[in-house]
């Protein structure tokens, strides 16, 4: 161990997110049990697992929606508990929930999360993501009167508004139509450069092979994590349906 | 992509921030106004209805304070009970949450917006059951004094109301436990207001030293119970 | 967890001896404590063979419950916003478990004060219910512990429903004295404050209203110290239930 300390800190800079018995319990109800991974950087991690085995609960913590209760996670070298500020202003999320308010116009909603943010030229920064999601033309109009896909878009260029280093992404795929897929499936084409991901998938085709890195969580246990690279998704689907069970998916 | 520098915004930046986002949706929807409005001119027709039976020589003005706070209270209930609604439909505040900011900020916009909005009904109710009760009676001279307890009530009602509106936002059957939570509370601020701005309508003797103790009392209460809201933001806000 | 500690072992005896005590309390107040002078009367009577020119007060014998009952609800409901805040600051289910069980002591003694009182007022004011300010607190001490329970069974996710819970608690105890302070301060119209001046019990008054106070407070820390232990096991066998279905 004392040969280490002194290397740590190289590591550190390298690592996306370090979790080491990362556990979230409350009373005997674990959501989480000694979770331990590390994640190195301009990595996309795919998050598998049933309803109710931690997915989403890994990615509040990670995200510093939730306080972990035991262990230790560093988030792009930030500690998630001493540091959330910080940790919070190089993040994002999206979810399959909008967080955007459906009275507000497009371009409403993105200045105010540019504003929050402190993004300097708020204005030029919203015309640009309208741009990169292709709303352009609907900036004017109120999010309530979009498709789930567009309004999905919208989430999306509301996530990237402070240029997060590590995009979260919770299930962003549920509900879509096929065009939307397809924009989605785009867009996280040209965001992985220069980025971590980190993605809950339902789909196990889609997420593996989207993904450089595997988490498999099973009652809040970790099952597996690997690189993607180590196994083909005929043996990943085979391991799954194995030790987590083929329900669910 | 173009140039982005991030400066983290001051507190008071992002207050004003998070206080436009409550006015700019109010007043394009003006869904809350609306129902507030009208809530308050229903309770003042049931008013008109409880009180048509009152003997001739009955005098409104000794329970007038009375009635304008029970029109206050049931109103501003309607209105605490939406004030989460556009936060939880496409949960937009766990996008506040992810935001790097003092979360407190939270706890002090929607409560000086839901301060706003109820005092904007005040303004339009208040008048409006001057019509309809009072042209006949001759309320004190001192009335308009009734203005400080009318708005230190208001701040008291606004910061309990929010923080309580949070905890029910997120529970089952949120309408009448927002009630039940809210009223109990809530009451010993209105035993204080309702005392002030009866004394100031209706003058008598002692006028000065029951309304400064009933209004240093309210404005105690007011401190108190914000600073302790204001306190337990965080650990309602977080999960 | 473990399994028993010298407060269980203790709860027994608490529950005993209180019980002995405050029974000794109520006799000792029908027999030795003295009558408390009421009212001057308008014209003289001969009540037990004495000449008496004031109303000796029977239904003040009820005090002797009233008071200990009434400040053990407040003793109980300090305590809610004392666990509920180690809870908040230690996120600990046990605390939450606590504040919950000494907020039910709280609302059978909030309940009985309620009932004493309202009993002792028709007696003495001839009214079953003014806004006097005693029972005014009283019955919002009533409404704000009752919507405590209702809040917590609006709340699924056990976290936020302990958390939730113990943010009201801290509200709620610190609602009951500012609510005490504010109808005491400015009184009711219709219903002028009646304050007794005579300050300093006699002792043969003293020595009941001690031991029944004891006595009920020792009642209330058994009956606490019972039901914590029941609701312990009942989870650790949710527990357990849990375990044999995974």
């Amino acid at each position: 161990m004392t040969d280490t300390v002194a290397i740590a800190p190289d590591i550190h800079l390298a690592l996306a997110i370090q979790a080491e018995g990362l556990g979230k319990s409350f009373g005997s109800r674990k959501a989480l049990d000694n979770v331990s991974f590390e994640l190195p950087e301009q990595a996309f991690l795919s998050i598998f697992g049933h309803n109710g085995a931690g997915k989403t609960t890994l990615l509040r913590v990670l995200s510093t929606l939730a306080r972990p209760s035991a262990g230790k996670v560093e988030v792009l070298g930030l500690d998630v508990r001493e540091k959330p500020e910080e940790l919070r202003s190089r993040i994002g999320l999206i979810s399959h929930r909008s967080m955007l308010y459906p009275d507000l116009t497009a371009e409403e909603n993105l200045l105010f999360t540019a504003r929050m943010y402190g993004v300097q030229n708020p204005k030029a920064r919203v015309s640009e993501l309208l741009e990169l999601v292709e709303l352009t033309a609907r900036r004017h109009d109120p999010v309530r009167g979009f498709s789930r896909g567009m309004t999905q878009r919208i989430a999306i260029a509301r996530a990237l508004v402070p240029d997060p280093a590590l995009l979260f992404l919770d299930e962003p795929y549920s509900g879509l139509d096929p065009h939307a897929v397809e924009i989605l499936d785009r867009l996280l084409e040209r965001l992985r450069f220069g980025k971590n991901l980190v993605m809950i998938s339902h789909d196990l085709n889609h997420g593996f092979a989207l993904a450089t890195h595997l988490l498999v969580l099973a009652q809040g246990k970790v099952a597996l994590f690997t690189e993607r690279d180590e196994l083909d998704v005929r043996s990943f689907r085979e391991f799954y349906r194995n030790s987590v069970g083929a329900g669910g998916i | 992509m173009a140039e982005l520098t991030i400066v983290r915004p001051s507190a008071f930046k992002q207050f004003r921030v998070l206080l436009g986002k409550e006015l700019r949706q109010e007043f394009r929807t003006r869904e809350m106004l609306t129902s507030m409005g009208i809530y308050a001119l229903l309770v003042l027709v049931i008013f008109g209805a409880a009180l048509s039976q009152a003997a001739q020589g009955f005098d409104i003005l000794q329970v007038s304070g009375g009635l304008i706070w029970a029109l206050i209270v049931f109103t501003s209930l309607l209105g605490l009970n939406r004030s989460f609604s556009s936060e939880k439909e496409e949960a937009a505040l766990e996008g506040i949450l992810l935001m790097p900011m003092d979360r407190s900020l939270i706890f002090l916009s929607k409560a000086t917006s839901n301060l706003i909005f109820l005092l904007l009904v005040e303004l339009i109710s208040l008048p409006l059951f001057y019509f309809f009760f009072l042209t006949i009676s001759s309320p004190a001279p001192s009335f308009w004094m009734a203005s400080l307890p009318l708005l230190v009530g208001s701040i008291g009602i606004a910061g309990v109301g929010t923080l309580l509106a949070t905890i029910t936002s997120n529970a089952r059957g949120k309408d009448v436990l927002l009630a039940l939570l809210f009223i109990p509370i809530i009451y010993p601020l209105l035993h204080a207001v309702v005392a002030a701005t009866t004394v100031v309508v209706v003058g008598g003797d002692n006028l000065v030293g029951t309304f400064a103790t009933s209004l240093a009392l309210a404005g105690g209460y007011d401190v108190v119970m914000l600073a302790l809201s204001w306190f337990l933001y965080e650990f309602v806000i977080s999960n | 967890m473990r399994e028993r500690t010298i407060f269980d072992s203790l709860a027994w005896m608490a529950l005993l001896l209180g019980a002995l005590l405050s029974t000794a309390g109520f006799v000792l107040a029908f027999t030795t404590a003295p009558m408390v002078k009421g009212v001057d009367l308008q014209v003289f009577a001969q009540i037990g063979g004495v000449h008496v020119d004031y109303q000796l007060l029977f239904s003040q014998k009820i005090f002797y419950f009233h008071m200990p009952v009434a400040i053990t609800s407040f003793i109980a409901l300090l305590f809610t916003a004392i666990y509920s805040i180690i809870f908040l600051v230690k996120k600990d289910p046990k605390y939450d478990l606590r504040a919950r069980i000494a907020t039910e002591i709280a609302l059978v003694f909030v309940l009985m004060t309620m009932a004493s009182g309202m009993l002792w007022e028709r007696y003495e004011w001839g009214v079953w219910w003014t806004w006097e300010p005693r029972l005014t607190t009283y019955f919002i001490l009533t409404l704000m512990v009752i919507a405590y329970f209702i809040l917590r069974r609006a709340l699924d996710d056990p976290e936020r429903r302990a958390t939730y819970a113990a943010v009201f608690g801290v509200i709620a105890a610190v609602n009951a004295p500012i609510s005490f302070l504010i109808t005491r301060i400015i009184p009711t119209r219709t219903h002028p404050v009646i304050f007794r001046t005579d300050s300093g019990l006699p002792p043969d008054m003293l020595l009941p209203l001690l031991l029944s106070m004891f006595g009920i407070l020792m009642v209330a820390f058994g009956i606490y110290r019972f039901r914590l232990r029941e609701q312990r096991l009942r989870l650790q066998l949710e527990d357990l239930k849990a375990q044999l279905e995974d």
